[in-house]
Parts: C-alpha cells; sequence; structure tokens
C-alpha cells in the first residue's frame, strides 16, 4: 500500500519519468523523419539521411514503448486503438503510421542483398518521404498540443508550448542528424554500392561531398533553430512569469528564481542553446560532436522541467488540506492492511 | 455504487441497528447476509439522524472486522507491559477473574475493587448491580467531566435538571462551551434548521469553532472564565428587569438574597475576567432574556472548569429560572424519571449496598454532590416526587483521579484490583502519566476491551467486547428521561466477543451472586424487562426485538409545566436559586465566584511563567475521544495533532504553521503541531484531545505513544484544583507556555501527587475558596543519572556541561553540541573523532585512545597511527 | 430529460467530512483515493472578526467535460444524464483525463492502474435514491436532484441569486453549484 500512497493530489505528477522521455524522443524522431523527408524531397540527399532515418524509427519505437510502460494497465495498451478521437490517439497513430514509412524509407538504403526493394519501387520511397515529412511535423507539434491542451494545467496550457516542443524537437532532430549524416552507409562503402545498385534502386548513394555538404547545412539550420530556440523559451517562461495566473506564474517563478532556476538557467539556456550556437560557428569538432550533444541535452531536460511543472489550479484551501493529509510512509499504514 | 454486494438481494436481511461511537446513537440500517453484516446506511426514518451518517458512524464495517480487534480473552503471561498473552476460553477466564477478586475481598474488602468506565459505551446498570452485590461503592466513570455534575447541581437547585431543550417552540438558545458542529451532528443539523426559522444563537466558544461561526452572537471569553460570565448575566438580567418577576416571586425561594448577592458581578467586573467587552455581555444577557422562551444547551465545558465549575453550573440553572424557561412550552424542559418503563436506577440493585460500604467511598468525602452524601439526598427527594430516583451509576460514584491515587499512596486505603471497562483512562482521566503509573502498579487489572490499549497493555486479562453491530442498545440518557430509542443486534458477536453486560453477569455468578438476582440472561431478555411496561401504553409486541422493528421509539405524551401540581422536586418545592442542598453538604447556597484552577489574577507569578491560556477536551472530528486513532480510513483525515495558535503569538514565538511544537504546564509537556490561525485570543492555545498512535507499539516509557501529545499530561486532578462540589478537574483554562520541540527532546513522564485525602486539598470552608489554591510547582527530575560536572536543566529537560554548552544524551551516554553535533567524551570532554575512532583534544589537537583515554603517542605530523 | 446536479450549500457544511469516509466506505475505495474532500478556507480574519468557508469537492459532472474528450479509449464517458465516470474495463490508465481535470475529481491508484472517480453513485440514483455523500451528511448540506424538473430543489437553489461554481472561466460548465456562506458572525 504504502510505496502507491501519494494523496497530495495537488502535488502529486501523474505524468513522470517515462512520459518526459516520450515527449523527448517523440519530438527528436518525429523531427529526424521531417527533417529527413525535407531533404530528400528537396535536395533528394535521403540517402546520407538512412541511419538518421533508422535511428529516428528507432527512438519514436522506444518513446512509445515507455509510453506503454508508463501506463496504469501496460497489458491492454492496444485499448488506445478501439475508439475516440481523442489527441493521443491521433498521436499514436501518427506514430506507428511514422514508424513503419520511415522504415520502409530506410530499407530502400540497406545493402543490395538486404534490399527487399531491390527490384525498383522508387515511388514508394517517394511516398515514405512525404508521408515522413508530413508525419513527423505532425508528431512534433502533437508532443506540444498533448499538454496544451490541458486547461487544468496553467503552466501547460498556452500555445506557444507546442511552438517551443516543435522548434526543441526541430533543433535536437537536426543536431542528431548532423551526427548521423553520412556515418552509415559510409561515403566509400556507399560508392562502392553505387557502382553495383545504381541502375536498381535508381537514387546515387552518398559521395563524401554529398556528405559534408549536407552536414553543413544541418549545422548551420540548427544554429539558427537554437537561436529560435531559446528566443521562444525565454518568451514562454518570462511570459508564464509575469502571467495573471497565480499558478502559472508560480511555476514560472520556480524555473526563474526558484528551485529549477539552475536547470533552466545554465541547462537550458546556456548549455542548451546558447553555448552550442557558439560552438557551431566556431566549426570542426565542436560543432560536429560537443554542439549536437549539448543540444540533444537541454531538449531532454526541456522535456523533463515542462513534464514537472504540472501544478494545478488550487481550489482555496485545497493547498492546506493536501498537506496536512499523510503522504502514505506514516508509520500508522503499517500496522494493518487498508482500509482498516 | 456497492460494488461487491447486492444489499437488495433476497437473502438480505435489514436490521435496524445503530452507532455506538458517540452518545447520538444514531440509526444504522445493517444488511446481513449469513450472519454477517456486508454494508451499512444510515437509517433514513430514525428521529435523530434522518439517514445521516459522520465518519465514525460510516466505519461501523472497518471496526467490527478490524484486524487489531480483540476477539479472544486474553491472559497476560509475561511481565506487565510486556504484551504477551495467551488466549484462554471466556468461561475460564471469568472464572480466574472471579477467584482473584473475591480473595481480594476476603483479605481487604470489596472497596479495594474499583471499576473504571469512560464514555456511555456500555449498560453500566450492570456493572453497578454486580458492584452493589459484591459490596464495593468504587465504580467510576469519566462522568464527572461529562453532564453528571451540571445535572447534579441543577437537579439540587430545580429539582431535575431542565436539559431537554424544547428547541421548537424556542426563541433564542446559548450554545455554552457547545460544539456540537464537531461533535453532535444531529443537533448541529437542527440548529441549522431553526436558526433558517428564526431561533437566535448565542455561542459562548473561546474559539471560532464550527458552531461559533454559525452564531448570531459569539462570545470568545477567556477559556475557563464562563463562571464570571454566567453570573454577570444573571447580574444584568435583574439589575435590568429583565427577569421574569412572576416565575421568581411564585415559584423560587431565595431570588432576593441572590439579587443582592449578585451586586458584585457587574458586567464591567466580568469584563476583566473574561476579557469580554461589558457590552458584549450585555448584550448577550438582553438577547437571552428578551427572547423568551428560550434555552441554555449543556456544553460539555460546564464540567471541566475545575474548580471553578460547581459555581457555574448553579449559576446557570439561575438563569434558565429567573428567565422563566423552566418546563414550559419552547423552554428547557424537565422530564424526569420515566414512569413508563423500568429506569436504570430500578436495575441497578442500590438498596443491596450495605451503608458502611457506602461511607467508603473515595472521594465522597471531598466532592459530596456527585457521590453518595449528595446523591442520596437528591434521590430522596426524587423518590418523594416521583417514586423514582436517577441513576445511581454515574450520578453517585467514587472520585476516579482519587481511586488511581489511591493505588499509587494506598490513601485512603489500598484500591488492589480494577477492572477497566470502554475506557482508555491514560487519555481520558486528567493527569494521564499518574494514571499510568496507577495501571502498572495496580495489584490486578482487568480490562474489557475493543484494543489493546495502554491500560489493556498492563492488564492481567484483556477481555474482548461485543461493538456496535453486535449488541442492542436502548438511548434513554443516561436512564434519567422519559423517552427511549431502541435499536437491536445486527448480529451475535463474533469470535468470544461479549456484550459487557455479558461479562459482569458470568462474572457475577462466578462470584458466588445469586442467578436469580440475575435473572435476564440475554441483553434482549434484560430489556424486554424494561421496555415491557410501554406495553400499557396500548403498544403491541411480542419481544424486545419486536418492539424494535414496530416501533424503536418511545415518546410518552408531553406535559408542560410539571410543577404546577406538586411544586419542583426539591426539599422546598421551589426553585432553589439559595440551594437547601448545597448548603446542607457545605458550599455555598449561591452562586459565587471562585477563579479557575490557574489564573492571571489569582496566580500572576505562575503566569508569568506560563503565559498563554490553554483550553482542550473540546471534540474535533473525525474521532470521540480517543477512539477511533487506530481506524486508518479515520486517521487518515487527521494523522497528526495540531494546536491552535493565533498568527500573531505565533509570529512573536516564531512558530509557524506546521511547526511540532511544545505545550508545557506545571504539571509537564505535550507536543503537538501549530495550527497557526486566528481562531483564537493571541493569549490563548486550543489543543486536541485523545491523542495517542496505537502504531507505535507497547515501548515503554509511553506505550502507544500516549503520552506524547495527550493533553491530560497537562491537566490537574490535584484535589484542590477540583470543583468541590462535584469534583470535576479542569481541561479548559490552564496556564501553559509553548515553544518548538528541539532535537533529541524526550516525551514527559514524570509526576507528582500533591493532595491526597490524608490531607485534603479542601482544607478551607466553601465561602473561603478562592484562599484554597495553593501553586503547586512542577519541577520535573532527570530520568537518568546526571554524570558527575553536569546541571540539569528543568526547562529542557536536559543534562548540560553549562561552560561548553554541551548536552548530554542519556542514551549513549556521550555529551553532544546541539549544534555542530559533535560527540564529546564525558570525563575529559574531548571530542569524538568518527575518521579515525579517537578522541581529540580541540584545544591542543592532541589525540587520545577511545576506550583507555590514554594519549595517541606522537603524532604530530597527522599520521595515521592509532 | 433528466441532468443531475448537486448543490453544495456552504451555509451549512461545517467541515465534517464525513462524506469523504462515507464515500470511501460505500465506495470500497482504495486508501489514496477521495473523491469526496472538503477543504477549508480559513479561519481568516482578525480575532475576533472571522470566518471560514467549507468546500465539499467533488467531480463536477461538467456539461463540457474536458476528461472525456480527451480519452483516447473513450473509456471516460457522459451519460445523457449529465453523469461523467470510467468503465474501468476500457480503461488504460494512460491518466491523460486525470491531468486534464481542473478540480482534481480524478485519481489512479498504482495497484489497480485504471482511472476511477465519482459517480454520483449511479447505481444507488437510478435505483432512485441519493448519491451516498447526500444521503450520509448530517446537515444537508448536500442538495442533489435533475435540473431539467423545475420544481427539483436543485432547480430552485441552482436558480438562485447565490449559486456559484468553480472555474467557470475554464468552460468546462461544471454542473455542481455552491452556495456561499457570507462568512463571519452574522
Amino acid at each position: 500500500m504504502s510505496h502507491a500512497m501519494h494523496a497530495n493530489k495537488l502535488t502529486k505528477h501523474y505524468w513522470v519519468w517515462p512520459i518526459a522521455w516520450y515527449l523527448f524522443l517523440g519530438g527528436l524522431g518525429g523531427g529526424i523523419l521531417f527533417v529527413a523527408g525535407v531533404l530528400e524531397v528537396v535536395y533528394h540527399v535521403g540517402h546520407v539521411l538512412a541511419l538518421g532515418t533508422f535511428v529516428g524509427v528507432a527512438l519514436l519505437g522506444i518513446g512509445s514503448f515507455l509510453l506503454i510502460f508508463e501506463l496504469g494497465q501496460p497489458k491492454v495498451f492496444l485499448r488506445v486503438f478501439l475508439s475516440g478521437t481523442a489527441i493521443i490517439k491521433y498521436g499514436a497513430t501518427m506514430l506507428v503510421l511514422a514508424m513503419l514509412f520511415g522504415f520502409v524509407f530506410f530499407l530502400f538504403y540497406l545493402p543490395p542483398n538486404w534490399n527487399l526493394f531491390y527490384y525498383g519501387w522508387t515511388w514508394m520511397r517517394d511516398l515514405s518521404a512525404v508521408a515522413m515529412l508530413v508525419l513527423g511535423l505532425g508528431i512534433m507539434v502533437y508532443t506540444g498540443v498533448l499538454l496544451s491542451t490541458m486547461k487544468s494545467k496553467p503552466f501547460w496550457n498556452t500555445p506557444l508550448l507546442p511552438v517551443l516542443f516543435t522548434v526543441s524537437a526541430l533543433s535536437t532532430a537536426t543536431a542528431l542528424l548532423g551526427v548521423l549524416a553520412g556515418q552509415w552507409p559510409t561515403a566509400e562503402y556507399a560508392e562502392a554500392l553505387a557502382q553495383k545498385a545504381s541502375q536498381f534502386i535508381g537514387s546515387p548513394y552518398a559521395s563524401l561531398e554529398q556528405v559534408e555538404e549536407v552536414v553543413h547545412m544541418l549545422h548551420l539550420a540548427d544554429s539558427m533553430l537554437v537561436l529560435v530556440e531559446v528566443v521562444v523559451l525565454l518568451i514562454y517562461v518570462l511570459g508564464m512569469r509575469a502571467a495573471g495566473n497565480v499558478t502559472a506564474k508560480a511555476v514560472a517563478l520556480e524555473w526563474v528564481s526558484g528551485s529549477k532556476a539552475v536547470f533552466f538557467w545554465v541547462g537550458m539556456v546556456c548549455l542548451g542553446t546558447l553555448l552550442p550556437f557558439f560552438l557551431y560557428l566556431a566549426g570542426g569538432g565542436a560543432a560536429a560532436w560537443a554542439a549536437p550533444l549539448l543540444v540533444l541535452g537541454g531538449g531532454l531536460l526541456l522535456r523533463f522541467m515542462v513534464v514537472y511543472s504540472d501544478r494545478r489550479c488550487a481550489i482555496p484551501g485545497e493547498e492546506r488540506y493536501y498537506r496536512r493529509l499523510p503522504q502514505g510512509d506514516e508509520k500508522f499504514f503499517r500496522p494493518w492492511k487498508a482500509p482498516y | 455504487m456497492a460494488k461487491t454486494v447486492d444489499i437488495h438481494a433476497p437473502d438480505v436481511e435489514v436490521k435496524k441497528s445503530c452507532c455506538y461511537f458517540c452518545h447520538q446513537n444514531c440509526g444504522v440500517l445493517a444488511y446481513v447476509k449469513d450472519g454477517d453484516v456486508i454494508k451499512i446506511e444510515g437509517d433514513p426514518s430514525h428521529l435523530t439522524n434522518q439517514g445521516g451518517l459522520c465518519c465514525r458512524g460510516n466505519i461501523a464495517l472497518l471496526h467490527l472486522n478490524h484486524p487489531a480487534r480483540i476477539n479472544h480473552p486474553l491472559r497476560r503471561v509475561g511481565a506487565k507491559g510486556e504484551n504477551k498473552w495467551e488466549k484462554v476460553p471466556w468461561d475460564q477466564a471469568v472464572a480466574e477473574i472471579a477467584e482473584r477478586l473475591c480473595a481480594i475481598k476476603a483479605e481487604s474488602g470489596a472497596e479495594a475493587v474499583a471499576t473504571a468506565g469512560g464514555t456511555l459505551r456500555t449498560d453500566d446498570w450492570a456493572r453497578r448491580r454486580f458492584m452493589n452485590l459484591f459490596g464495593s461503592p468504587n465504580s467510576f466513570h469519566n462522568a464527572l467531566l461529562c453532564w453528571i455534575p451540571t445535572f447534579m447541581v441543577e437537579t439540587a437547585v430545580s429539582g431535575w435538571s431542565p436539559f431537554e431543550t424544547d428547541l421548537g417552540e424556542s426563541r433564542c438558545v446559548i450554545l455554552w462551551g457547545f460544539n456540537p458542529g464537531a461533535s453532535t451532528m444531529p443537533g448541529m443539523r437542527g440548529y441549522s434548521d431553526l436558526q433558517k426559522a428564526g431561533l437566535k444563537l448565542i455561542v459562548v466558544d473561546p474559539r471560532f469553532s464550527e458552531t461559533a461561526a454559525h452564531a448570531d452572537l459569539w462570545l470568545p471569553l477567556r477559556p475557563g472564565s464562563d463562571t464570571a460570565l454566567a453570573l454577570a448575566m444573571i447580574h444584568v438580567i435583574i439589575y435590568e428587569g429583565l427577569a421574569n418577576q412572576e416565575f421568581c416571586r411564585d415559584w423560587c425561594i431565595g431570588f432576593d438574597e441572590l439579587t443582592e448577592h449578585v451586586a458584585q458581578y457587574s458586567p464591567e467586573w466580568a469584563s476583566e475576567l473574561t476579557w469580554l467587552d461589558p457590552d458584549l455581555i450585555r448584550q448577550a444577557a438582553h438577547m437571552y432574556a428578551k427572547n423568551t422562551p428560550g434555552n441554555i444547551q449543556w456544553g460539555c465545558t460546564a464540567d471541566q472548569l475545575g474548580k471553578t465549575s460547581g459555581a457555574g453550573m448553579h449559576a446557570r440553572a439561575v438563569l434558565r429560572a429567573i428567565t422563566g424557561n423552566l418546563d414550559c412550552p419552547g423552554g428547557d424542559l424537565m422530564p424526569g424519571p420515566s414512569h413508563y418503563y423500568i429506569t436504570d436506577e430500578e436495575l441497578e440493585a442500590n438498596e443491596w449496598l450495605p451503608e458502611e460500604q457506602k461511607a467508603k467511598q473515595i472521594g465522597a468525602d471531598k466532592f459530596k454532590l456527585t457521590s453518595w452524601p449528595g446523591y442520596q439526598r437528591i434521590a430522596d427527594v426524587a423518590r418523594e416526587t416521583w417514586g423514582k430516583a436517577p441513576t445511581a451509576e454515574w450520578f453517585c460514584e467514587a472520585h476516579g483521579p482519587s481511586v488511581f491515587k489511591a493505588i499509587l499512596t494506598g490513601d485512603p486505603y489500598q484500591v488492589r484490583a480494577m477492572i477497566v471497562s470502554a475506557t482508555n483512562p491514560v487519555n481520558s482521566y486528567g493527569d494521564a502519566k499518574m494514571t499510568l503509573e496507577a495501571l502498572k502498579q495496580c495489584e490486578f487489572l482487568v480490562v474489557c476491551e475493543y484494543w489493546m490499549t495502554p491500560a489493556a497493555l498492563y492488564a492481567d486479562y484483556v477481555m474482548p467486547i461485543a461493538g456496535a453491530l453486535e449488541r442492542p442498545v436502548i438511548h434513554n440518557n443516561y436512564g434519567v428521561t422519559d423517552h427511549l430509542i431502541a435499536s437491536q443486534r445486527a448480529i451475535q458477536p463474533k469470535f468470544e466477543r461479549r456484550c459487557d453486560y455479558d461479562f459482569w453477569r458470568d462474572l457475577a455468578l462466578a462470584c458466588g451472586q445469586d442467578a436469580e438476582q440475575w435473572p435476564w440472561e440475554t441483553l434482549e431478555e434484560a430489556f424486554w424487562y424494561v421496555v415491557y411496561p410501554i406495553a400499557s401504553m396500548g403498544y403491541q409486541f411480542e419481544s424486545y426485538d419486536d418492539f424494535v422493528e414496530k416501533y424503536r421509539f418511545f415518546y410518552p405524551p408531553m406535559h408542560y409545566y410539571k410543577y404546577g401540581a406538586n411544586g419542583f422536586s426539591t426539599p422546598s418545592r421551589r426553585v432553589e436559586l439559595k440551594s437547601s442542598i448545597l448548603e446542607e453538604l457545605g458550599y455555598p447556597a449561591l452562586p459565587t465566584w471562585i477563579g479557575p484552577p490557574e489564573n492571571e489574577t489569582d496566580d500572576p507569578e505562575v503566569a508569568q511563567e506560563y503565559p498563554l491560556v490553554l483550553t482542550t477536551g473540546g471534540g474535533f472530528m473525525p474521532y470521540h475521544h480517543s477512539e477511533q486513532f487506530n481506524i486508518t480510513s479515520v486517521r487518515f483525515l487527521r494523522h497528526e495533532p495540531y494546536f491552535t495558535i493565533n498568527p500573531l503569538k505565533a509570529a512573536e514565538l516564531g512558530i509557524s504553521d506546521g511547526d511540532w511544537c511544545w505545550i508545557e504546564t506545571r504539571r509537564g509537556r505535550i507536543r503537538q503541531r501549530a495550527n497557526v490561525e486566528p481562531s483564537v485570543d493571541p493569549r490563548v492555545v486550543f489543543a486536541q484531545r485523545g491523542w495517542w498512535y496505537p502504531e507505535l507499539g507497547p515501548k515503554a516509557p509511553d506505550p502507544y505513544g500516549c503520552l506524547r501529545s495527550n493533553v491530560n499530561v497537562l491537566s490537574s486532578v490535584d484535589d484542590e484544583h477540583c470543583d468541590p462540589i462535584g469534583g470535576s478537574w479542569a481541561n479548559r483554562g490552564l496556564l501553559c507556555k509553548v515553544y518548538k520541540v528541539g532535537h533529541r527532546d524526550q516525551v514527559d513522564t514524570q509526576f507528582s501527587i500533591p493532595g491526597s485525602s490524608a490531607q485534603p486539598g479542601v482544607t478551607v470552608p466553601p465561602s473561603e475558596q478562592r484562599l484554597a489554591y495553593e501553586p503547586i510547582p512542577f519541577e520535573p527530575a532527570p530520568g537518568f543519572e546526571v554524570p558527575e560536572g553536569l546541571a540539569w536543566d528543568a526547562s529542557t529537560r536536559m543534562a548540560w556541561d553549562v561552560e561548553r554548552g554541551l548536552a548530554y544524551d542519556p542514551g549513549s551516554g556521550w555529551l553532544y553540541h546541539p549544534e555542530t553535533l559533535v560527540y564529546y567524551d564525558v570525563v575529559t570532554r574531548y571530542a569524538y573523532d568518527p575518521d579515525r575512532e579517537c578522541l581529540v583534544d580541540e584545544e591542543t589537537g592532541v589525540r587520545y585512545h577511545l576506550e583507555t583515554r590514554e594519549p595517541l603517542g606522537d603524532d604530530a605530523e597527522g599520521g595515521e597511527r592509532l | 430529460m433528466t441532468r443531475y446536479a448537486m448543490v453544495m450549500d456552504q451555509r451549512r457544511c461545517i467541515g465534517c467530512q464525513s462524506c469523504t469516509v462515507a464515500c470511501r466506505t460505500w465506495n470500497e475505495l482504495p486508501m489514496d483515493i477521495i473523491y469526496n474532500p472538503v477543504v477549508t478556507e480559513g479561519v481568516l480574519g482578525v480575532f475576533p472578526h472571522v470566518h471560514q468557508t467549507f468546500t465539499p469537492l467533488i467531480c463536477m459532472h461538467c456539461d463540457n467535460p474536458p476528461c472525456t474528450i480527451c480519452c483516447p479509449c473513450k473509456a471516460s464517458q457522459q451519460d445523457p444524464d449529465g453523469i461523467v465516470w470510467v468503465d474501468e474495463t476500457k480503461c488504460m490508465g494512460c491518466k491523460v483525463c486525470v491531468n486534464s481535470c481542473p478540480y482534481g475529481a480524478r485519481d489512479v491508484n498504482a495497484a489497480e492502474g485504471f482511472v476511477r472517480k465519482c459517480t454520483f453513485c449511479k447505481d444507488r440514483v437510478r435505483d432512485g435514491e441519493q448519491p451516498y455523500c447526500v444521503a450520509t451528511c448530517h446537515q444537508k448540506a448536500r442538495v442533489f436532484g435533475d435540473l431539467d424538473d423545475p420544481q427539483s430543489d436543485v432547480s430552485k437553489l441552482v436558480n438562485s441569486l447565490q449559486a456559484n461554481r468553480i472555474f467557470t472561466e475554464l468552460g468546462t460548465d461544471p454542473q455542481v453549484y455552491y452556495l456561499p456562506d457570507l462568512g463571519g458572525v452574522k
């Protein structure tokens, strides 16, 4: 009994770390598919991002697993598809479809012996790319919308939250893609393969120049994105700090000058966005490794901070009521089993 | 929703049971299937509760099936307090108890056996019957804190206590020290309804209680000063011509003397004592006296003011009388004993108790009205009037605290055995530390209980008692009213539980009492005997159960102005404002101001040390007295004790909401958490009563945490603090101080017994009562041996090295610094270095061996040698 | 049609919390689930001029419940008579509805995994009885009934001058109404 007790409904976090990871991984995975889809559709460089796409799909899978793990009754998670029109259901559907299309897309870049689409069907790859673009965008936005529609949670209930999550999803996705771009298939391997395979699948494998070009493009994009992100983040949090809603304001105060201030200013603003910006400008190893890692860390921190900022507006008297209720570890719960 | 059970299934029987967790006895419908109760709900057709049930009522099923309930007789096998028991069959346990009691009776007389009760949770006419036949006058309850002295004083003045408020016709009611909003829910509903219809509600309460919140006029007086308020109200009513002249002339005696006597008690005089504005007192007097008919509703406070209680009761009795509110429509009705059914008194067999045994009743020499001397006088007059007398159980008892003292001191004689039934005396009687010690020292202790309580822990036998749903119940206000509400058993008691009636009857027979003297084998048979005469009123029923199912309620025809025919049931047949009975017993005949046991005016030096006024004893939801603390579903709501303190005072003392604090009086100290809110005067703290922690287990020195937050550690039962008339001790208006709990503070178990009957506290005539007060210094002694060179500080309860500011930890035998928490050797004062496991002289830096205290040799370089 | 609603008469409520316990025992709730908290605002003011307000909380059975549309499984649903409830055989415990409720009326017990909430004792109500918290209230501070019946007590009280609701600005259209105590000594 006691391990499960947490009677304070005002401070109880109904969604905890798996959801934070889920929102992070969902945004990241969705962002990767979106960026890969865009680059493929516009520049036809999907082959540079093959590994990234696979990682994006995997991350969505891990995220979905965490979502299921977090359910009260994980065994019956399929109920999500039974009926209903809820946001979370749209999200789940998009996740499944995005993983499917992403995986199909990825299959086109397997070595020929493994490539199930050895015999062509490039339209399917193009379709997948477009689907990834659309679904990836949907997922990124969805992770924010899921929270921002909660009228009960003043700190979440703002249209800026989906904007912030989308920008953060894009920045983290761009960062990770920058790391993974051209890592596999490697340029040499790809060129060797291209000799054999190009006639079958109608798309060249990556050249070293292409990889460099794409990575440069991603770095440039990400350096812009983190700037946008920090601006949106500051507008969001400082806007809440000035909000008329006392609960939103109280939470924002925690971020700005309270218990979460270090994480916010140092973790998110400095290390998660500003520093990567300069590292990207610096280029070299800093841009290739340090900046993306910092951006990813910042994105994860953002999801945790937001998920744990789920305070509900207290009805007058509620705070003291719940503060004085037992929290579950009191001795009097132990001698005999509840409800006695 | 009733997910797991279907109460509408054809094989489910509905029983008209009742709640048994306070005196209201709200109606409960019990759904019984296969001999077990599967669900309960409030009985919508019951007149008292109309379907309502409070927190307590709703947990009846949890109570019935609670895993911690005592289900079999237990015999102690270890040492007292060791909590080692063996189960013995009921009959064997009863036989062994009887054998022991009879042996004690043979050696020391029957009076060496006492019985303690709590509040009404039992059929204690049976207990009285046993005690009378056994020959001991020493049974007692917590009655002296709960209505009984009020009843007796009012009966002495008016012939019967006018306690039944005829609210339907009333225009004004004073709820005096009464908070039905937290203790008498059905009553509160009535007040709320009637208030809507125009009833004026005056609430006298130092705290902004649930009830005060709804008052038309709230009098937040100094706790304990109620008597002054009542006297000033009499003054206003008489001197402003608001008294009912006709009634006073025709039906009262002593009005002129009273008029002269209360001249001194002006509102201005009372203002200093009560902290109330004189105009507020006048306003209250006007509201009450002008809105007749009106009522004064009794509240427990009346009986919990210590030595000022009796005068206050008398004053309120006078208030009712001079406004002509006695026994009139809308007034305070005086039902008298029932003519239509057998009263409790008739079941008690008081005539079998020999006169010489009555004289041995402990406390009867000191507190005469509520023991044999006063009761006998009142009962004689009542018999003349009605042919029946008030119940002797409750109304004529030994003085409980004096019995506990007698166990410890052998004064006036050694009480050797005690049967404790339906009470947890450590929490409910005054001076908890002394009471706990008495229970420990009692030679032979039997406890009839639901649970393992601190009292049961020290018992030789613990007997399992049937609870609410397992017993039939008759509700008739301790047997001193004329109506009756009957409820039936829902199921037979589970396991080896029995009703307390069965216990007393079985014990009586085992003690050799005649079976003919106990003709009713079951409680239903006894109740059948009680209600049977009602048949003469045209009621038709076959058995007690049949009566419950068909009628359940018996309200006799209403008669107002009963005094019209034969006068009031007093020696003079008039309302004796100047009471001849009180005068005969040696008490002031007119209500005379006596200050509360401790107060700023009489004891300024005490007030300097203890500047706050403590009030406690008030009921608060969800508990009733010390009950339900072990029921998680109830405890959940308020799992920790809180005392209320005004924000201004709290700020001054550096106390924030939720801080654990000590509340200390001259008797001892307890800890509760601070509830900082402006519901009390900055000079007042209100502490919750009843607290113990069943979950803490039987560990000494305060088993089940029965002392650490128990307000009765703070109260005094010294004779000179008790009301000389009725023996009440004080829960309200004690002087205290409050401070935050520090590190390692220990539970307080020290006590002393000043004043006993060898040198009784009441040594001056009642007229000079105000001089009887002697402050008793409370200087707790250390509970451990104080090592040489250390000084014992009573205020912190710790031994100190004053010079270095080091405190002594008796558990480890080390000194420590309260802030740094560094330990120091008690002999050398060297600091303990936990990293190197050695002692260090902080001044020189030299290290010493932990055991031998020898220097550790050449260690100047700080090497690792040991 | 029937539209169930409840009125909390704060002029009568004394904060005894009987409903809290009654609800728990009648509905056999786990220890950490409370459908019926009674919260207290105050005591506020400066002694002796003080006041306090008792607010019994419960599911508001909103006309526009945020907790049903967000349910991906249609477990959280509203019946035509306005009662919002959770079908535990459909719930997977995603807790979206718990987070979406501005009144804290929903909770999950970790051992059970599904979402629990007050159902206005719908089994009792549809048998023609009162919800148990209403039946058990000594003070008769709760009034339950059909808003569509103009003669019902709730209709009269809800349409009185004093009826307030909590968080109406969120657009939930709650159907539990409060008759506030004016506070203090009258």
